[in-house]
């Protein structure tokens, strides 16, 4: 894999992996309300 | 009364689940290694900000919005947004487009059963080649040779039952419950996979360039020059609107059992991010680089190529009875493929039962034998005539045309008719974080322009050329015409019980 390639997938991999581990810290951490 | 879901994880895993599906795991990788690999990622990610993460928010809010006044489906919430006559036919291709996809989405996801015991039983890892892997699924299928079709048509009915039973169940009892169980069940075996593919190295010591590694550049390695050709952005956003769930209706009537104070604005992006985990990083990393792993430059080539139905049950059986442990592998990836099947066609039939629910006033139970019946006759068209292109050409109407005029509707509904200010109040009613605000011009502006730009270029060079039936051979030409025909005879059936439902609402009696 080139340089270029690292670069692509763990640029998108931190992205992808910051978004998802912030939403679903929030969203687990959110008082468990019954809807 | 309608029902409510019990937690908000529970409706975030039901939306992710209706989401994580069979493209995934095999069309993400393989359009991304077709359009440009690594910088394919830009014009998704852009798609994603601009197009997937509004239009999920819409239908969030359009659903929550809608459920208020007790309706879980398009039609008379869209008759609610516009009050126009028109406006709630074209609701109604929120429940005509997802009975239609699940016509013959539930028939390939009992393909995945069926193979997930064949893995099991050793029949799949007995054969060695393409053609051998191939014949099988032609057999599976009933194309040719009918010795295997009795047992394919029992895994049918097995997915079929399961199905109905989870709807049967109800959106507590049966749809959360199911998807609290799958999708992190679905996440573990693909984790599972995914470090067996990392810790795979070179599998053949005469060849090692053929590595797992090489096979994540194939995928990544980025060619920029791809960037200024359109049909990599159209690719992208049509993997964007796919993947996500948006434009079928299925959000609007999953967000329909919230409250008013329930939060959909961090749920919306918690779901579409958990979608993403799902297809970058976990889908990325399996298909495309065993492909290159196993059969090389060339091979992975022709898998990415190849399309959905080839990779799964040809390229990937054909691995995993090369590698080590591949009986257990190729059980867990057909039975992670069917989990992300099942909690996908959950969603895609639910839509028809709330209808019958909510603006029939059916009883849930009777609304799902209805449904049941009618779908278990429908179904038959493309098992019996799988191999005249019907179920080619029902994707294209109802999984590809009809979602992007569906979410162009949507858009221009809530956001134009509705207005931008009531909409971004709507959103934000109980929400737990602000949508930022340079969202509110995108929201307006530029999601509704993209989605009229990808509707503009797909009319005329793929629905012009489908509709004229360019490249179908002359003895299917009348299976289309039939098949079509009865997609229009759904549709208006389903906009006559739209009429009668408008008719006996509180509008209708005005």
């Amino acid at each position: 894999m080139t340089t270029g390639g690292w670069l692509f997938m763990l640029l998108s991999w931190g992205l992808i992996l910051s978004l998802t581990a912030y939403c679903v810290r929030r969203v687990l951490r959110a008082p468990y309300k019954d809807l | 009364m309608r029902e409510k879901w019990t937690s908000r994880i529970g409706i975030v895993l039901a939306v992710a689940g209706s989401a994580v599906g069979l493209g995934n795991f095999l069309r993400f990788p393989s359009q991304a290694a077709q359009n440009g690999g690594g910088a394919f990622m830009i014009p998704y990610f852009i798609s994603f900000l601009l197009l997937g993460i509004p239009l999920m928010w819409i239908e969030w809010a359009i659903g929550r919005y809608g459920g208020l006044f007790g309706h879980g489906t398009a039609p008379l919430i869209f008759n609610r947004l516009w009050r126009h006559r028109i406006a709630k036919y074209f609701g109604a291709i929120g429940v005509f487009g997802p009975l239609a996809i699940f016509i013959y989405y539930l028939y390939i996801e009992s393909w995945l059963l069926g193979y997930c015991v064949y893995s099991l039983t050793g029949t799949l890892g007995g054969l060695s080649t393409k053609e051998e892997m191939l014949g099988f699924l032609q057999r599976y299928q009933g194309i040719g040779s009918r010795d295997l079709f009795a047992r394919s048509y029992l895994f049918f009915l097995a997915a079929f039952a399961l199905n109905f039973l989870v709807i049967y169940r109800g959106v507590r009892g049966g749809i959360e419950r199911l998807c609290k169980i799958a999708l992190p069940l679905l996440f573990l075996f693909a984790l599972v996979i995914v470090v067996r593919v990392f810790t795979l190295g070179a599998p053949d010591p005469a060849r090692p360039d053929w590595s797992v590694w090489n096979g994540l550049g194939f995928l990544w390695n980025p060619d920029l020059g791809a960037l200024l050709d359109a049909k990599v952005w159209l690719a992208a956003a049509g993997q964007i609107l796919f993947t996500l769930s948006v434009g079928i209706g299925v959000i609007i009537t999953y967000a329909s059992y919230l409250s008013k104070g329930d939060d959909i604005v961090l749920s919306g992006l918690t779901a579409s991010s958990l979608n993403e985990f799902a297809e970058v990083i976990l889908g990325g990393s399996i298909v495309i680089p065993l492909a290159f792993a196993f059969f090389g430059s060339a091979g992975a080539r022709e898998a990415a190529h190849s399309g959905s139905f080839n990779i799964s049950f040809v390229t990937m059986p054909l691995i995993f009875a090369r590698m080590g442990w591949g009986t257990l592998f190729s059980f867990l990836w057909f039975l992670l493929l069917f989990l992300a099947g099942l909690t996908s066609s959950i969603s895609l039939i639910e839509p028809t039962v709330a209808f019958l629910g909510d603006e029939l006033s059916v009883s849930r139970k009777r609304a799902v034998k209805i449904v049941a019946a009618a779908t278990f006759i429908l179904c038959q068209f493309p098992i019996f005539f799988i191999a005249r292109g019907v179920v080619d050409d029902i994707d294209f109407w109802a999984g590809s045309f009809f979602l992007v005029v569906f979410a162009a509707a949507e858009c221009v509904l809530f956001i134009w008719i509705f207005g931008i200010q009531r909409a971004w109040d709507e959103l934000h009613h109980g929400s737990e974080m602000r949508v930022p605000r340079f969202y509110k011009p995108v929201i307006r502006y530029v999601t509704p322009t993209f989605l009229l730009l990808i509707l503009g270029f797909w009319f005329f060079q793929q629905a012009i050329p489908t509709f004229l039936m360019r490249g179908v051979p002359p003895e299917n030409v009348p299976y289309i015409l039939a098949t079509r025909l009865g997609l229009l005879l759904i549709f208006i059936g389903i906009a006559l019980l739209v009429r009668k439902a408008y008719h006996g609402s509180v509008w209708g009696k005005r």
